[in-house]
């Protein structure tokens, strides 16, 4: 009953959150000036009435707040206007492109998770050993490597070295791998999935690895011990689940730092994802994109945080009672 | 002369430990990873014995090794050097290289009561849970016998059935410490060793526990090792006690007799301690002088010397050995009081 509480509590309060960015993002693309006065100082020669008429057709003759919830209102009915560049719904530009990031991001995630369960944990059960320190001393190299520059080094390794992997794009642009979209696409991933997923190893594993060496530590493992519960189930059933919940924490944080970066990410391979996409929109004043991913991005940021929290609390019976 | 016929059932030791010791490498941080510097004894050449029915308590200042004597006995620590036997088992070597099914045999003839209930629970295990893991390991019984099981054990320790369902961040340190105790005795021990189990709770509730651990020995027939700061309750739960300072036993005996007379001086400064402000702790009290040594830094000789008011000469080179001085009473000093 509680939990129903605090869950309905939790989305309102992400409903909220929404809200006030939406305001954030609208007055601040507003306060960066007229967009349409913006694009035309570019090109001489267009009359004031032109722009006057242009202003009238993008609605941009009326008060602010009107238009705030006018563009509110589209909003919700997942109606996200018209590219400039593109002349395509943004909507479906958003749906595309952010396929394509959501197609690297999340099994990079699930791979780095994994793994650093894993290796983690092994690390922790045998604190200060070699493997240990290997891991440890990969795990701190890999954290400190710019995501950029391994990017480039895989390029260089796999793509120009060995040319066995493509270096650009989700799809070749002349025939598909085997003659499958399936396995080029597959095979076109395989780069920015390693790169993130790498990046993402090494901090889950660092972390993993410090909770889990602390838990070993605490007395209801050795009480487990003391039971006689063999020392692979003390681990993997008493342990981990304890353990592992500051890791899932910091998944949502992740999340939003892989959102982040995915400019930085998607521009290494160019890639065709909503990171992509923002940059180029960026670069040529494409508003509705800019406001649309924006939006996009900041909704799903505040659903990974939202969805954590939940599920951090079904997973801690301690937080359920307060 | 032949020797009268001792009833070796009866006075057979359910437990022995004999030159039982741990030491611990002494690391500093090097630039990339630590380096040993040194060992640091914390328990040297310990021996006492545990018979059936009764309780022997250990006694000593923070740090003196208490805890990692008890927790060699269960592997939980594995002892450096030493024996330990159980009922003529050879515990050290059942638990390093014995079968898994003597181990588990071996584990519930003996069971730990942890100091801190708070740190003892699965955070995120409900009292079912936690008190299930023992039965599935042991097998004991059907599993579909484990919830009257339970209900048992809770019955058991004073706690009502419907406590089964919650988490352990729902109880009262007491309570905490009851499930503890359910848990230890799910296998049905012998013996339990118990490290401190009520130094952590409230002075109110302490008393609570101390008369379950007592009702549990008279109906259960259990042995205690029971370790603890606070010399009244050793004077409750036991008839013997065993006093160590600096990972030795220097004093062990009649709980009354050493109470009433002791012949270690460091005995008589822990005592002469009491009472304590803080009854968690016997502390370096107004009995000692100075700051005890601490284990890295052991002095040669009697480890005591650097504090005792009669040291002799021979005291800061020779070790007493910890020989009988009366009947049921050893005592490791080379100028007793
Ligand atoms: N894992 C370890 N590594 C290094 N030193 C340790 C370790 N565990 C214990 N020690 C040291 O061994 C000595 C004895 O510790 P122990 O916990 O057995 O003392 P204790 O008598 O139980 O003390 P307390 O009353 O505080 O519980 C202490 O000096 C402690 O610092
Ligand atoms: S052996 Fe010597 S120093 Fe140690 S307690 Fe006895 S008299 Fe004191
Ligand atoms: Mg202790």
């Amino acid at each position: 009953m509680r939990l129903t509480i605090y869950i309905v509590r939790r989305l309102l309060f992400a409903f909220l959150l929404m809200v006030g960015v939406s305001l954030i993002i609208f007055f601040l693309v507003n306060a960066v000036g007229d967009p349409i006065e913006l694009m035309m100082a570019e090109t001489p020669g267009v009359s004031a009435e032109t722009i006057e008429r242009m202003k009238v057709h993008y609605g941009l003759d009326q008060d602010p707040l009107t238009r705030y919830f006018i563009w509110l209102g589209k909003l919700l009915s997942l109606d996200f206007g018209t590219s400039i560049i593109y002349n395509q719904p943004v909507g479906s530009l958003i749906a595309t492109w952010g396929w394509q990031t959501f197609k690297i991001q999340v099994p990079a995630i699930l791979i780095a998770l994994a793994i650093a369960i894993f290796v983690g944990t092994t690390a922790a059960r045998r604190q200060h050993s070699r493997t240990d320190f290997a891991v440890m001393s990969g795990a701190l190299l890999g954290q400190s490597l710019p995501a950029f520059f391994l990017g480039i080094l895989l390029i260089l390794i796999f793509s120009y070295t060995f040319d066995v992997l493509p270096s650009y794009g989700a799809y070749s642009t002349r025939g598909y791998l085997w003659g499958s979209v399936v396995a080029d696409g597959l095979w076109h991933m395989v780069l920015p999935v390693a790169m993130l997923a790498f990046f993402n190893t090494a901090t889950l594993t660092l972390l993993m690895r410090s909770n889990m060496v602390d838990v070993l530590k605490l007395d209801f493992i050795a009480a487990a011990r003391a039971s006689g519960i063999p020392e692979r189930r003390v681990v993997y059933r008493h342990a981990l689940r304890v353990a592992v919940i500051p890791v899932l924490t910091y998944l949502g944080l992740l999340v939003g730092l892989m959102l982040g970066t995915a400019p930085v990410t998607e521009t290494v391979f160019t890639w065709p994802g909503l990171g992509y996409l923002y940059v180029t929109a960026i670069h040529q004043l494409d508003y509705p994109i800019i406001m649309g991913a924006s939006m996009v991005i900041a909704a799903m940021l505040i659903a990974a945080t939202t969805l954590t929290d939940i599920a951090y609390v079904l997973i801690d019976p301690r937080i359920r009672l307060e | 002369m032949l020797e009268p016929v001792r009833s070796a059932a009866a006075s057979d030791p359910l437990l022995t430990v004999r030159n039982l010791s741990k030491s611990y490498p002494v690391t500093r941080s090097g630039l990339l990873r630590k380096k040993i510097v040194g060992t640091i004894d914390a328990v040297k050449e310990v021996s006492f014995s545990v018979h059936a029915g009764e309780t022997l308590s250990i006694v000593g200042e923070s740090g003196c090794g208490k805890t990692t004597t008890a927790r060699s006995i269960l592997n939980l620590v594995a002892p450096t050097s030493g024996e330990i036997q159980y009922q003529g088992r050879d515990v050290v070597k059942t638990f390093a290289t014995g079968g898994r099914e003597d181990a588990l045999a071996l584990r519930r003839q003996m069971q730990y009561v942890f100091q801190d209930p708070y740190l003892s629970l699965n955070p995120r295990w409900s009292v079912r849970q936690i008190l299930r893991e023992p039965l599935r390991i042991h097998r004991r019984g059907e599993p579909a016998t484990w919830d009257d099981q339970i209900e048992h054990l809770l019955a058991r320790v004073g706690l009502p059935a419907s406590y089964a369902d919650r988490y352990p961040h729902e109880f009262s340190g007491g309570q905490r410490q009851r499930i503890g105790i359910a848990r230890a005795l799910a296998v049905e021990p012998r013996l339990l060793i118990c490290d401190e189990p009520v130094s952590s709770l409230d002075v109110s509730v302490r008393a609570q526990i101390l008369n379950l651990l007592a009702d549990l020995q008279d109906d259960l027939g259990l042995s205690y090792l029971y370790i603890s700061h606070d010399l009244g309750s050793v004077r409750f739960l036991s008839r013997r006690v065993a006093v160590m300072y600096l990972g030795t036993i220097v004093e062990i005996g009649d709980v009354d007799a050493i109470f009433d007379r002791p012949r270690h001086h460091y005995t008589a400064a822990l005592l002469s301690a009491i009472p304590v402000p803080d009854p968690t702790r016997v502390a370096t009290a107004k009995g000692v002088r100075g700051e005890a040594p601490s284990v890295t830094e052991r002095p040669r000789g009697c480890p005591f010397h650097t504090r005792c008011p009669a040291a002799l000469p021979v005291c800061r080179d020779e070790m007493p050995a910890l020989v009988p001085s009366d009947p049921d009473h050893k005592l490791a000093c080379h100028n007793p009081r």
